[in-house]
């Protein structure tokens, strides 16, 4: 009965948690939630295609951005009063998604794996292209602004009601995403992934249920993009930006394409990360993409493959055994990170330009002000810092392995699982 | 002739220069369960994926049901009612077994695009997976992956994935390979007792099935049908004995 009933009262909590976001936190943070549930629908909505149906896409800041575009024509269309009251807007998104992501869903799912992935990039490097030219449809390199009209009583003037409509949105798509695994066609589009040859010889058309997922992924991605005008009043066509395409990869994959809430907490993770760390680094890109790369070597099921393993090491050992193991991972992880992101900021300062030039005017080394204190470049002291949390990073990493060598070692004892629960562990 | 329910004419398959399939003529009648023997690399898997639409025929003509398939893609010859196995294993191995004989039932009961439903609550799907799956006597793996099932097991859950559509027509490449004795002879019956009405060909390697199940028996060797007739005239074929059958027939 508690295994059944902790999803929910996680899932109750974390609604309570959103539902008082705009009590407990400032506008600024206030607006970076908004983005993070946008990134956060936008990674689902792309783990849909890329996790279910296996199909990994590399433009899906096209559906992303077409959602946009046509959000911000609804709303300005007949003189600027829309052509839906405004919590309605991200209707058009969805439907622009949804058109669009049939269409290019119809020749890119003609093809699977590399070629697959070749045609949805090369669709969205084409609007990238094409969308400063058209300056009737996309409003050319400034864009296309619009204003939030009132609608049913509310002015949509205030952070806090743009936040309550996006996460009423964002639940109301996980919802839809979430029915969707539940009915045959969800069932279909995992098969899809599983062993599309059998699906033929069981009387499927494999195309058909490509084009669908597709169309479904591009679909909540317009929605998405439309979010994202209605937040911003404007649109732009820098969405259809390869990073925009890039971003929604990293994120699902941090959080892990294989689960269901994964990717949406991958997304929030980083677009909080993001928006907390860029203001005080220039090397904000650089910590996303080790980040990645370390989450794809090491934890190939992202975040979330290292939440039910955890969750599965206590159900099988008991909290207290695993404790000295997750205290030593962390502490591991934490001096590591340190020592790491110490060289790198310690680097980026040395070899950036203003240094440089400061250093040849001065004929010295001058120290860096970092982390609230200054450094000499030439002093063994700055050096001993990062080499000393990365030596006791080290010391860590062997500690938690030889505690998790002394776990598996223990379970070895025990009887192997069942594989009526390997079953269910694999179950989606 | 003319009530055969699925006829093969003339034919043909060349991989590059080499020929497979010589000019086959085959016509299967509704209700006949008919065996395809014929040595290793006699074009036995070919003729199946020529058939089923895996593989197009580089000339003649596959006739089902009163229709003309050649060309035809998988789905669409299934659709029509006709249902196959593979030699090699062919299953979704990462899906639980009973989802694996959901999926399959699910297309003719609801059809690939319902997205309005949810599908525990079908209950027509429900109780027909659970029939298939007793029938294959595999309800107390229903949790497990298909993919860590036994080999054998793993044949039985393709037997009730190709019945599950209902079909005409039942093509099985040898079901029983990997079959223990008890196995092998369930299975027989099985198949005996699910193809009654329907017509059945099937490819097995275990004589003491084919002779024991067929009405009839086709031999191909080398892509092209030297001798067809019922177990007792193919036992005494005197071509038969010595293109293929031989130690078995002397045995």
């Amino acid at each position: 009965m508690t295994t059944m009933r902790t999803p929910l009262m996680v899932a109750a909590a974390a609604l309570a948690l959103l539902g008082a976001l705009p009590l407990l936190l400032p506008a600024g943070l206030l607006n970076a939630s908004i983005q993070a549930l946008i990134a956060a629908l936008f990674a689902c909505a792309y783990s849909l295609l890329a996790g279910r149906a296996g199909m990994l896409s590399f433009g899906h800041a096209a559906y992303f951005g077409v959602g946009a575009f046509a959000t911000v024509h609804a709303m300005n269309a007949l003189g600027g009063t829309g052509l839906l009251p405004t919590p309605l807007m991200p209707l058009a998104g969805a439907l622009g998604g949804l058109g669009f992501g049939l269409a290019a869903g119809w020749f890119a799912t003609q093809r699977s794996g590399t070629a697959f992935a070749m045609i949805t990039l090369a669709v969205a490097e084409l609007l990238h292209a094409v969308a400063p030219q058209l300056k009737g449809w996309f409003g050319g390199e400034s864009g296309i602004s619009t204003m939030r009209a009132p609608a049913w009583g509310f002015g949509f003037g205030s952070t806090t009601q743009v936040y309550y409509l996006t996460l009423a949105w964002v639940l109301v798509s996980l919802a839809l995403l979430y029915f969707h695994t539940r009915t045959p066609l969800g069932r279909l589009t995992l098969a899809l992934r599983e062993n599309e040859h059998r699906l033929r010889f069981l009387g499927y058309d494999v195309h058909g249920l490509g084009v669908s997922a597709f169309a479904l992924s591009a679909m909540l991605s317009g929605v998405a993009g439309g979010l994202q005008v209605m937040g911003n009043e404007s649109a732009n066509y820098v969405v259809f930006d390869a990073g925009v395409s890039a971003t929604v990869v990293l994120n699902s994959y941090i959080g892990g394409v294989g689960s269901f809430l994964g990717p949406a907490l991958g997304a929030a993770l980083m677009s909080f990360f993001g928006f907390a760390v860029s203001d005080t680094t220039q090397s904000w890109l650089l910590y996303q993409g080790v980040l990645f790369v370390l989450v794809m070597m090491f934890m190939p099921e992202g975040l979330t493959g290292l939440v039910s393993a955890t969750t599965r090491l206590v159900a099988r050992h008991g909290f207290v055994a695993v404790l000295p193991l997750a205290l030593s991972a962390v502490f591991a992880v934490l001096l590591l990170a340190g020592g790491a992101v110490f060289v790198v900021e310690m680097l980026q300062r040395l070899f950036s330009q203003d240094y440089r030039s400061l250093a040849r005017m001065s004929g010295t080394a001058p120290p860096v002000l970092l982390f609230g204190r200054s450094w000499l470049a030439t002093a063994l002291a700055t050096w001993i810092v990062p080499a000393g949390l990365l030596a006791a990073g080290a010391l860590m990493t062997g500690v938690a392995r030889r505690c998790h060598r002394a776990l598996v070692q223990a379970a070895s004892h025990e009887a192997p699982p069942s594989a009526a629960t390997l079953a269910e562990r694999a179950l989606p | 002739m003319n009530d055969a329910i699925l006829s093969l004419r003339g034919l043909r398959k060349s991989f590059g220069d080499t020929e497979i399939i010589r000019g086959v003529d085959l016509d299967l009648h509704p209700g006949e369960r008919r065996a395809l023997i014929g040595p290793n690399g006699a074009g036995k898997s070919t003729l199946f994926h020529l058939v089923s639409g895996n593989l197009a025929p580089t000339s003649g003509e596959v006739v089902f049901d009163g229709q003309r398939i050649t060309g035809w893609t998988p789905q669409r010859i299934n659709r029509h009612g006709l249902a196959r196995s593979f030699q090699i294993t062919n299953i979704f191995p990462k899906l639980t077994v009973f989802e694996n004989i959901r999926l399959a039932v699910m297309r003719q009961q609801v059809g690939q695009y319902t997205f309005w439903r949810v599908i525990d609550r079908l209950a027509g799907v429900r109780a027909a997976t659970e029939a298939l799956l007793e029938k294959v006597r595999l309800q107390s793996q229903a949790r497990t992956l298909a993919g860590e099932m036994s080999y054998s097991e793993q044949r039985s859950l393709e037997l009730a994935m190709t019945l599950a559509s209902d079909p005409k027509v039942v093509l099985l490449d040898e079901p029983m390979a990997g079959m223990s004795n008890e196995e092998t002879h369930y299975t027989m019956e099985l198949i005996r007792e699910v193809t009654a009405g329907r017509a059945l060909l099937i490819v097995e390697h275990d004589m003491d099935v084919v002779f024991a199940l067929a009405d009839r028996i086709s031999v191909l060797v080398y892509g092209q049908v030297i001798a067809t007739g019922t177990p007792q005239e193919i036992r005494s074929h005197q071509g038969v004995r010595e293109a293929y059958l031989g130690e078995e027939a002397a045995a």
